[in-house]
């Protein structure tokens, strides 16, 4: 049945993608929520939460405050933390509350602007969509705003579009992608988002060009190119290290990841002689980056068909996935995906 | 410098009940969240949220109708290995809002996972979310309609968290759920349930000693039920013992349907307030409990400790098991220092406030809620050591302990656990 869940539990939807967007940036981070979805930001889909303090939020919405669409509150409420917080902008996120009673997150953000003296940020986000949808606005709204001045171009400077935990699953990858592009190439690598603050968002036309690592980013590449003329490649620079040693010859292989991710896999084994690529996806597929055969995958039954009949050898997916095909009898390689097991590497 | 808002118990005292600061009403700003609130803003992330608590019931398994957000960090319950195959979810879109769609697809939704598995379920728990309540779903009517498509005992859960402050918050609902199945059973006088709980008291909780010195032979706890017909039996009981106001409107329940009263007892840690509260428990069936040995072995304990630790300083936090005024209150009356309690203010903490005035004016109260905790600083609290998660997050490398695990401590054999716990960290 379209939309019921049986093996995997939901993934991370779009405010996640949005938050951890916006988390290390410096500024307070309002989740437009009665405080579960808060909850579920912080405890479990913003790794960097436990370990780092950030002025996240919850709005603490009651009955009501959406029944009588008490706006001004939640304005008077954000003005008195902006008075006691240090912060750099203010970010209002959407989860499902206001977008039942339809809130106008424009008139949020006028009404937001004339109280204090922030630069204000509105992510409409539902809770319905994943969490790339909500990266992706997040992303735009966040480059539009702060990316406003033009730059000279540093050759030896690069920017990393599209990192966050959810994406890459790992907190050490900005380091490890800035130790490799100045080894390999002596260049710094920018890591947007993590680990690289707002002011590298502001300098985003300074960068020679932006990688692409996911393609909740793509949308953002392409707006910077259109206003800045920053040229993007699309690729995750670290794929060889979610490469296990062993034999890929002439092999059946599936990929289940994100866009950018999978994408980089398929390349890298068709390099080391793997014999046909199939790769799938739970989240948002951009058609420039689809091949023949590719698929979206819509509920837990698109992914166990496709496995009983794809004949595979080896498959590439988070462990979360193994039970649901447990007649498979080929290699399963254990590919973490945050947003869809929260777990990292 | 920024520095976190606090008030001085005595200020709090002297303004009185009816000036609660707004910096301590939840409802007066944002809530800031830490690692300290994470038991504030998703319950079932730590102990019993409506989640957990639903499947308490023996058997049971949980279908979450919600947006995917709702039910993402479920993953964290369903690792453990009692939870397995029980929770199931039918993810809600903008079309299911709109037109209500989904309430269509339940019944199917609960034939088909109860299809699917090897053992019938016993109930099938329906939770719905804030969408739901604001929708104004009619959730006990679509539940009657997938019993009769799965043939098996369909009930609502209501995890509305917009709901929390109101007149029925969602834990109030979901203890009025668990036991909404039992149906009226003859009485026996020697049977007796406790109510509040999703998990057992510590298992050498006097409680159980003196109930069985005053003639009762079988004492029910849902967590300790083993399978569905156990749990039926609750049915049975002469009385309700509530240790949990959150239980009040379940028992209510109990005493209107099944006409089994109740009587309430709370989770104290002052030794002379427990011993009033079994002396009036015990005149109330009828007996005079003699708890002189438990008083005294839980007083000892405290005594071990002060031993190891004679100048403690303490730090109480509102993440744990038992109220943080009163436990704060409890330390200071044993003789030793409480610079800091991090709580949420009732109403009802004033009666510990007045008290704790008394004893120490200073001591700090601050809102784990409050924005300005983002800066709370540590260094100059005086504090060696610690209760409470939230306590232990705010003085990281301070010995403490959480005090929040799932086995329930009461009565002295609470008090003695405590200090034994705090003896061992201590030393």
């Amino acid at each position: 049945m379209r939309g019921l869940r049986k093996y995997l539990t939901p993934f991370a939807p779009d405010q996640s993608g949005a938050v951890s967007v916006l988390f290390e940036l410096g500024g307070i981070v309002v989740i437009c929520d009665a405080g579960g979805c808060t909850g579920n930001v912080c405890g479990f889909d913003e790794p960097r939460w436990f370990e780092q303090k950030s002025a996240i939020f919850s709005a603490g919405l009651r009955d009501m405050d959406a029944i009588l669409g008490r706006d001004d509150r939640l304005v008077a409420k954000l003005a008195d933390a902006a008075e006691k917080v240090d912060a750099a902008f203010t970010a209002v996120i959407g989860t499902p509350v206001p977008a039942v009673i339809a809130t106008d997150y424009l008139a949020l953000r006028r009404m937001t602007e004339k109280k204090m003296n922030l630069p204000v940020l509105t992510v409409d986000t539902d809770g319905m969509e994943l969490y790339d949808k909500g990266e992706e606005k997040a992303f735009l709204e966040l480059f539009k705003t702060f990316a406003v001045e033009k730059y000279p171009v540093d050759e030896h400077k690069i920017g990393v579009l599209g990192m966050t935990p959810q994406d890459v699953s790992d907190l050490a990858a900005a380091d490890k992608i800035r130790e490799l592009f100045q080894r390999k190439y002596g260049q710094k690598a920018v890591c947007y988002c993590m680990g690289d603050g707002l002011e590298e968002v502001k300098k985003v036309s300074s960068v020679s060009k932006n990688i692409v690592v996911s393609p909740a980013a793509l949308a953002t590449a392409k707006y910077l190119e259109k206003t800045f003329g920053t040229a993007y490649e699309i690729y995750y620079p670290l794929v060889e290290d979610l490469l296990p040693e062993m034999d890929y010859t002439g092999k059946r292989i599936l990929v289940v990841h994100q866009q950018v991710i999978a994408g980089s896999i398929r390349k890298e084994l068709l390099k080391r002689g793997a014999k046909a690529i199939q790769t799938a996806c739970w989240f948002m597929m951009k058609k420039e980056l689809q091949a023949d055969g590719d698929v979206i995958l819509r509920d837990e039954d698109a992914y166990i068909e496709l496995v009983q009949n794809g004949e595979f050898d080896i498959i590439f997916a988070d462990e979360c996935m193994d039970r649901m095909t447990p007649k498979f009898d080929g290699t399963f390689v254990n590919t973490r995906h945050f947003a869809v097991s929260g777990k990292l590497i | 410098m920024r520095e976190a808002y606090y008030c001085t118990v005595k200020e709090l005292n002297d303004s009185g009940k009816e000036n609660i600061p707004d910096q301590f009403k939840s409802n007066m700003h944002l809530i800031y969240s830490s690692p300290a609130t994470l038991a504030f803003n998703s319950p079932g992330a730590e102990g019993f949220g409506v989640k957990r608590a639903g499947l308490a019931i023996p058997d049971s398994i949980m279908l979450i109708v919600a947006p995917g957000c709702c039910g993402r960090n479920t993953s964290l319950i369903s690792s453990m290995r009692e939870y397995d195959n029980r929770f199931f979810y039918l993810m809600m879109d903008e079309t299911d809002i709109v037109t209500g769609r989904h309430l269509k697809k339940i019944p199917k939704a609960v034939e088909e996972v109860c299809a699917g598995l090897e053992k019938k379920p016993s109930v099938v728990m329906i939770c719905i979310t804030c969408v739901d309540a604001l929708l104004g779903t009619d959730m006990e009517r679509v539940c009657r309609k997938a019993e009769e498509r799965a043939g098996l005992p369909v009930r609502p859960c209501y995890m509305y968290a917009l709901t929390r402050e109101g007149r029925k918050p969602p834990m109030v609902h979901v203890r009025q759920s668990l036991y909404s199945l039992l149906e009226p059973a003859k009485k026996k006088g020697n049977v007796v349930n406790l109510l509040g709980f999703f998990s057992p008291l510590v298992d050498d909780c006097e409680l159980y000693e003196l109930l069985h010195s005053a003639g009762i032979k079988t004492i029910h706890e849902i967590s300790r039920c083993r399978d569905f017909d156990e749990y039926k039996t609750m049915a049975e009981a002469n009385f309700n013992l509530v240790l949990h106001q959150e239980a009040r409107a379940a028992a209510e329940d109990f005493h209107e349907r099944l006409r089994i009263p109740f009587i309430e007892l709370r989770r104290l840690y002052q030794t002379d307030k427990i011993e009033n509260q079994y002396q009036a428990f015990g005149s109330v069936l009828g007996v005079a409990f003699d708890t002189d040995a438990y008083r005294r072995e839980a007083e000892q304990a405290v005594e071990h400790f002060r031993k190891v630790r004679p100048d403690a300083s303490f730090a109480v936090g509102e993440c744990m098991n038992g109220d943080p005024f009163e436990m704060a209150l409890a330390l200071l009356k044993y003789g030793f220092k409480v610079p800091e309690i991090y709580g949420t203010i009732t109403i009802e903490n004033f009666v510990y406030m007045k008290h704790i005035a008394e004893l120490s004016p200073d001591t700090k109260v601050f809102s784990n809620m409050e924005p300005t905790m983002l800066y709370y600083d540590p260094k100059k609290s005086g504090v060696n050591i610690t209760i409470g998660k939230d306590a232990l997050y705010y003085h990281q490398g301070c010995p403490g302990i959480m005090w929040n695990q799932d086995e329930q401590p009461f009565g002295f054999a609470g008090v003695r656990r405590l200090f034994e716990a705090l003896k061992e960290v201590a030393e």
